[in-house]
């Protein structure tokens, strides 16, 4: 019994202290979110220190799926959907930035999403609109990080103002050295692998190439996204195709994970799990290659 | 004292194990505190390796109480095997989807013998004549079997010598011989039941490697180069749909729906990655106790999937 009242004043007390140094105008529930992120945050930091005492892969590349049903999930419509996705997007690349990857490719936007219907299309295309200006503009990691960002895809499809917020986008960021950013917008590896064989003919009649130097490396050097080798491919929403993404790239030797969970619900034990298994196959995949 | 002594020595090995390999401008503090994460790192690993051995022993548990697919078509006529066999048949004709082109990645030999993953397969010759039956038992008229070293087109004459007279394959195909095309990338061979070698096969077998993928898209862009060059072709007029058509599947099926990896890693192993573009990818680890039971598991896994196609 005396033990009982004791530990209810000490969770008492321990609760006076923390909220103490916080703000204590602030309603219970967010003064317990605030302490909920403050831990969360020192648990991502000690994964981070942890994971980075092993090899940290230099490209991983994400297929952003599910975001719609997580929308329908929670009985909202699908760009809303797409929101949550980009925050979440905003979260990973915080994430790949302090585990040190230096390259990191995700599937905005695949050629054959035109189909969908026009008014998810154009608010797509708004959203895409505004926050690669955001990202190039006001956000941490491009200013305090130097993340360069990347558009790779067939620019020719999008609307004039988004190409101009693309363009925009990598202008912005074209000095920067920190992590590269390859966003795949309007993407499809077969068109990607197309226009690169398109540029090594190109190059071949105006003699920049012979034609007896045409091979892999003269293709994969042409290509939207030429490197650094891709390590690791992620998928998320349970679906087991790469969907005409990075084909290329992914065929060889890309440590390919399919994740059960929609994009906006991607977290960071998921992304330290997929790393741990990948440290532990390295040796395996060294050894193919 | 023991949890003391235990912490202690701990300390002692994290710092041992990163004081040693550290740069000079680090403080002790870090560096013991790297070190700590150093063996936080190898437990996690010896954790994560723990968890997937335990998973591969729960599901090679749980399929030793399913039936053995690999007696169906291996072992005798019996009435219990045939009544079996037909279950099985009648089975996969009822999944609501099945591929049309299956493609499986075979491991090359040296993974095959310091890996697991060799005890689930037998030859290479063994391993086409088993694929090719099961694919006639399910009904799928086309398959591609890729081994990255090309060591499947080095056995062509065995492996055409062996699906001519193989048991198996007839099981497979309800008892009688099928018509089978079987095709490398230098050879081609009809492999008839009957005389009438222009009846249209019941199985096409291509035989893949590494040279279908990434080699052949080189030559492609010679060839195309040479056209440019010739003036028979503008290089504006090189689009994806000109390039699908030379990239196109011979016999008039489609790429790959469905590939099954056979391997304890989640890796394509180089293949053609063209072919790649619309597949469903089903890994299959050593814990499946015949190539039956993998192809099995693939395909109802298959059956189950949502196909979107960007919509």
């Amino acid at each position: 019994m005396q033990l009982k009242y004791l530990l209810i004043l000490a969770i008492a007390g321990l609760y006076v202290l923390i909220a103490g140094s916080y703000k204590p105008t602030l309603p219970l529930h967010a003064q317990c979110k605030q302490i909920l992120e403050y831990l969360q945050k020192q648990q991502r930091r000690l994964l981070v220190r942890v994971a980075k005492q092993g090899r940290i892969p230099q490209h991983v590349a994400f297929i952003m799926d599910g975001n719609r049903r997580y929308a329908r999930k929670r009985h909202r419509i699908a760009s809303s959907g797409h929101v949550s996705g980009f925050y979440r997007l905003a979260n990973v690349l915080e994430w790949c930035n302090d585990l040190g990857i230096q390259n990191v490719s995700v599937f905005a936007f695949a050629i054959n999403n035109f189909s969908r219907s026009p008014e998810e299309v154009s608010a797509l295309m708004s959203l895409a609109k505004e926050k690669l200006r955001e990202l190039a503009d006001k956000s941490s990691l491009v200013k305090q990080h130097g993340v360069r960002i990347i558009i790779a895809g067939n620019r020719d499809l999008l609307p004039g103002d988004v190409r101009e917020a693309a363009e925009f986008a990598e202008e912005k960021t074209q000095h920067n050295r920190g992590m590269r950013l390859n966003i795949c917008f309007p993407y499809s590896a077969t068109d990607e692998i197309s226009a690169a064989i398109r540029k090594v003919t190109e190059d071949v009649r105006k003699g920049v190439l012979s034609e007896n130097d045409i091979d892999e490396q003269a293709i994969e050097s042409r290509l939207q996204i030429p490197g650094p080798p891709l390590d690791i491919l992620v998928r998320t929403s349970g679906q087991i195709r790469f969907s005409n993404y990075m084909l290329w790239q992914s065929a060889k030797l890309a440590y390919i994970r399919f994740v059960d969970v929609f994009w906006p619900d991607f977290s960071f034990f998921h992304m330290f799990c997929i790393l741990i298994s990948w440290q532990l196959a390295y040796k395996s995949i060294k050894q193919r290659s | 004292m023991t949890v003391l002594a235990v912490c202690l020595s701990l300390v002692a090995l994290a710092a041992v194990a990163h004081v040693g390999s550290s740069r000079g401008k680090q403080s002790i503090k870090e560096q013991l505190l790297n070190g700590i994460c150093t063996i936080a790192l190898r437990l996690v690993q010896l954790a994560f390796a723990i968890h997937c051995s335990f998973q591969a022993w729960v599901q090679d548990s749980l399929s030793q109480a399913q039936i053995d697919m690999q007696q169906l078509l291996e072992g005798d006529d019996t009435d219990m095997v045939l009544t079996k066999r037909q279950e099985l048949s009648d089975l996969l004709a009822s999944l609501p989807q099945k591929p049309e082109h299956l493609a499986v990645v075979l491991p090359e030999a040296s993974v095959r013998e310091n890996e697991a993953i060799g005890d689930m397969l037998a030859g290479e010759t063994d391993d086409v004549e088993a694929l090719c039956a099961w694919s006639l038992l399910a009904k799928i008229p086309r398959l591609s079997i890729y081994s990255r070293d090309g060591s499947l087109s080095r056995s062509f004459d065995s492996i055409a010598g062996r699906l001519r007279n193989s048991k198996m394959v007839a099981r497979g195909f309800n008892g009688r011989t099928p018509d089978i095309c079987l095709e490398s990338s230098t050879r081609s061979e009809h492999i008839c039941a009957h005389s009438d070698s222009a009846s249209r096969p019941d199985i096409y077998i291509s035989l893949w490697s590494r040279e279908n993928g990434y080699p052949l898209l080189a030559k492609l862009a010679q060839r195309l180069s040479r056209r440019v060059q010739a003036g028979e072709l503008a290089s504006t007029a090189i689009t994806e749909s000109l390039v699908a058509d030379e990239l196109r599947d011979p016999h008039g099926f489609k790429h790959p729906d469905l590939v099954l990896l056979l391997d304890d890693l989640p890796c394509v192993n180089e293949f053609p990655p063209w072919q790649l573009q619309n597949s469903e990818l089903v890994q299959i680890h050593s814990g499946a106790r015949s190539l039956g039971d993998a192809v099995y598991r693939a395909l109802v896994c298959f059956a189950k999937i949502e196909m979107r196609w960007g919509k």
